[in-house]
């Protein structure tokens, strides 16, 4: 549903988590409390965490380890030349790791979010066109080239890629129906109309 | 109720032997709410066990008889009610068709034609539902029926565990919408149950399927092979596509799609070919039409089951007042009775096969599962468009999704299991797209659907009007690209923004949904070009809503007009 959105990206402001903060709660829900109030660091990947859900000391100490990971590559344990099952099976191992589900429940928090972030690297890289994009990012000395930024440039490219499949399977469906004109792999509905179709000619 | 002392972590230091059903305390249960069967089944210790009612049904009949003064369900009842009783309008059953809708929505007046009392004033509110008791139209709710009828099967899965029940997992169509997830969650809260995850039914499937998968690499000694499975479901009341993708244990959901369509629209295509005034027929309710109308449901429902195997079959029912349905119905007729849902069912597979970006050549398994499974066009369609033969086989049709509910239930209590059998994870994604409304009426979506849960996204807008000081944030799920063709969440309001020309001012909305599901927004002003805020940020639990979606909506722009509207930030000013 795109159109015209742009979060923002420009090239100061690349940021995994909106750093703004200090926040007011309302409306009911689990506990945390929050005083987070932290200024995003350029150049890194520190969070300003900005929910309930994840609390400042996690956000202090996960902060030195994430912005040791510089690229998704690091973040994923593979070199950036691997290739796209390394980067699943990567994935995989690390949401075995991370996803809430199966982490230890004191830090289910914390890793909630190393689960998104590797969630990020691997929707990002197992992308051939947004693996590409990224590249060129992480060439530039661009390390952090995250969620903000993809979303509008290649989400229309990928849409729009879409179409085009989309377009192709339903070409495809049509070429099927027409060229099984027996009648017998007709479904009934269009052979009910073709007949209709061929009767009022008459 | 005795209650068992024991805990799970001293059990766990048991030999897998030794363990009992009532060695997990807190183990939750499965249960599966069909809009016309339910079942409940449980991780027993070494495999999933479905419990059975007094009757040594597995499957029972969803539906709540108001007839006496304590209103029953199906599943203590020693005798069963008839169905022709079921039909008599002391009954309420499709309640999860009627879950969590207002009285302007399609699906409710499609259930008017039911024999119960189902009235709409079309202003979208919660419609009226009322059970002829002793000739009187007696109000409910659907969240009531459902809440008796759990409590029944609590009661029956209590019994038979000999321990008390707190949680379980239950099964929902994709299609459901937040709101409607809390009508659920309500219901169960209702009926002493806490509900520890709400599944949509394909990924459940999925899960089953994934451990059938892990235990057979087990025994083939097989590496972490991905294999992609098609789940298609259709009951009585929803159809749900999924794509999964399992390797060693963890599934990972790559596309769901669901909408509300299901056997009981077709057994009203059905009856409607069959009588060309059905929709009026009983708009009157006297008891003379209730009853032959049961009478014909009855029959057409048959009918639909035995076309299946046989290739035609004689409907025969007299309606009373000179009103007689005698038809020979076959196969060919019912089908294009019901092209344009078969047609539905084809468009909902393609999207999410282009969803999950994959090709029908990249599906190893094919599932089909629900009721309608058995239509043999139903076979054969899903078949064709993923160019396979055969089905995969190992999954029961009708219980695969309680199944997947009961192993999550062992794998969400934290049970483990020596032989790697509960070894598993899924990564859900989200059904619907979340985002708020912006550009006058437009849907800005911020979390797309299938998107992997947990997920957090955000995205910044700016103010509409000069000057403007305050904005209005509204929340909203579906997939329209306007407003007012999706789910309305919740809404709140963003003030004290630095007065500025439009288009200036930045303001920050993030959604969060944590690993429970839970969604979160988050709004607040930052300065231009940074990502300091100017003042504390509101963070709101969604849905905030009640009922009356209709009305808040229409209400805040009676109030407010575009006067907090918020816009996109277009695309050139972001370089």
């Amino acid at each position: 549903m795109s159109f015209g959105v742009v979060p923002r990206s420009g090239n100061q402001t690349l940021h995994l988590w909106p750093n703004h903060v200090p926040a007011t709660k309302i409306g009911g829900g689990g506990g945390g409390s929050w005083r987070v109030a932290q200024r995003r660091r350029e150049g890194s990947w520190s969070a300003g965490l900005s929910s309930s859900s994840f609390r400042t000391r996690a956000a202090v100490e996960e902060r030195g380890f994430v912005a040791a990971k510089g690229s998704f590559y690091e973040l994923l344990g593979i070199s950036e030349g691997g290739s796209y099952d390394e980067i699943k099976k990567a994935y995989k191992q690390l949401a075995r790791k991370y996803h809430p589900d199966v982490s230890p429940p004191d830090r289910t928090e914390e890793y909630t979010r190393r689960f998104i972030e590797v969630q990020e690297a691997y929707e990002t890289l197992s992308d051939p066109g947004r693996r590409a994009l990224y590249d060129r990012d992480l060439a530039r000395g661009l390390h952090l080239a995250f969620s903000t930024r993809k979303r509008f440039d290649e989400e229309l490219e990928e849409r729009s890629g879409w179409r085009n499949h989309w377009q192709d399977q339903i070409a495809e469906l049509k070429r099927r129906s027409m060229n099984k004109d027996a009648g017998e792999n007709l479904s009934w509905g269009a052979r009910m109309r073709r007949q209709r179709a061929e009767s009022s000619v008459e | 109720m005795a209650e068992q002392f024991y805990t799970v972590a001293s059990d766990s230091e048991n030999t897998g032997d030794d363990k009992v059903q009532s060695a997990f305390p807190d183990l939750a249960i499965g249960i599966d709410i069909g809009t016309s069967k339910c079942s409940v089944a449980i991780w027993n210790g070494t495999q999933v066990e479905l419990l059975r009612n007094p009757r040594n049904q597995k499957l029972m009949r969803s539906y709540v008889m108001f007839k006496d003064d304590s209103p029953s369900g199906g599943v203590s009842e020693e005798l069963a009610h008839g169905e022709q009783e079921i039909f008599s309008g002391s009954a309420v059953f499709n309640m999860k068709r009627l879950v969590g809708r207002v009285d302007t929505d399609p699906v409710v007046h499609a259930s008017k034609t039911l024999p119960f009392l189902v009235q709409t004033l079309d202003i979208g509110v919660r419609p009226f539902i009322a059970a002829l008791v002793n000739n009187v139209w007696r109000s409910t709710t659907p969240e009531e029926v459902l809440a008796i009828f759990l409590v029944e099967l609590k009661a029956m899965a209590e019994v038979q565990l000999k321990r008390r029940i707190r949680t379980a997992i239950l099964t929902i169509p994709v299609s459901f919408s937040r709101f409607q997830k809390t009508r659920i969650e309500r219901a169960c809260a209702m009926a002493g149950l806490h509900v520890l995850r709400l599944m949509p039914e394909p990924t459940s499937v999925a899960l089953l399927y994934a451990q059938q998968q892990q235990l057979s690499l087990h025994e083939n000694m097989g590496s972490g092979i991905e294999k992609v499975a098609l789940i298609f479901n259709m009951g009585a009341g929803y159809c749900d596509v999924a794509i999964t993708a399992t390797a060693g244990g963890v599934s990972q959901i790559k596309a769901l799609l669901g909408c509300t369509m299901g056997g009981e629209d077709i057994l009203q295509n059905v009856l409607c070919h069959l009588l060309p005034n059905f929709d009026t027929f009983c708009a009157d309710h006297s008891m003379d039409k209730i009853k032959s109308m049961g009478l014909l449901r009855i029959a057409t429902q048959d009918a639909i089951h035995k076309l299946s195997s046989q290739p035609s079959v004689i409907i025969n029912v007299d309606l009373g007042d000179g009103n007689k349905v005698c038809k020979t119905l076959n196969r060919s007729e019912f089908e294009e009775v019901n092209s344009k849902l078969f047609e539905k069912c084809e468009k909902l597979i393609m999207q999410c096969l282009v969803d999950a970006k994959f090709t029908a050549e990249d599906i190893n398994d094919v599932i089909l599962v629900g009721g309608c499974s058995n239509i043999l066009k139903i076979r054969s369609l899903v078949l064709g468009l993923c160019k396979r033969e055969n089905l995969y086989e190992g999954i029961d049709l009708l219980e695969a999704a309680v199944c997947g509910a009961a192993l999550e239930g062992a794998v969400a209590s934290g049970i483990s299991d020596p032989s790697g059998s509960l070894d598993l994870l899924t990564i859900q994604a989200t059904p619907l797209s979340l985002g708020i409304r912006a550009d006058g009426d437009g849907f800005a979506a911020i979390i797309n659907r299938n998107t992997a849960i947990p997920a957090r996204k955000d995205m910044l807008f700016t103010t509409a009007h000069d000057n403007q000081m305050e904005a209005l944030i509204v929340v909203y799920e579906g997939e329209g690209k306007k407003v007012e063709e999706n789910h309305l969440l919740g809404y709140f309001k963003i003030t004290g923004i630095p007065p500025a020309p439009k288009g200036t001012a930045e303001i920050s909305v993030c959604m969060d949904i944590d690993a429970s599901d839970v969604l979160r927004v988050l709004a607040g002003v930052v300065l231009p070009g940074t990502q300091n805020a100017v003042s504390p940020f509101i963070e709101v639990r969604m849905p905030t809503l009640g009922d009356g979606h209709g009305w808040c909506a229409q209400a805040l722009a009676k109030m407010y007009g575009s006067s907090l509207d918020l816009a996109t930030i277009p695309k050139k000013l972001q370089q």
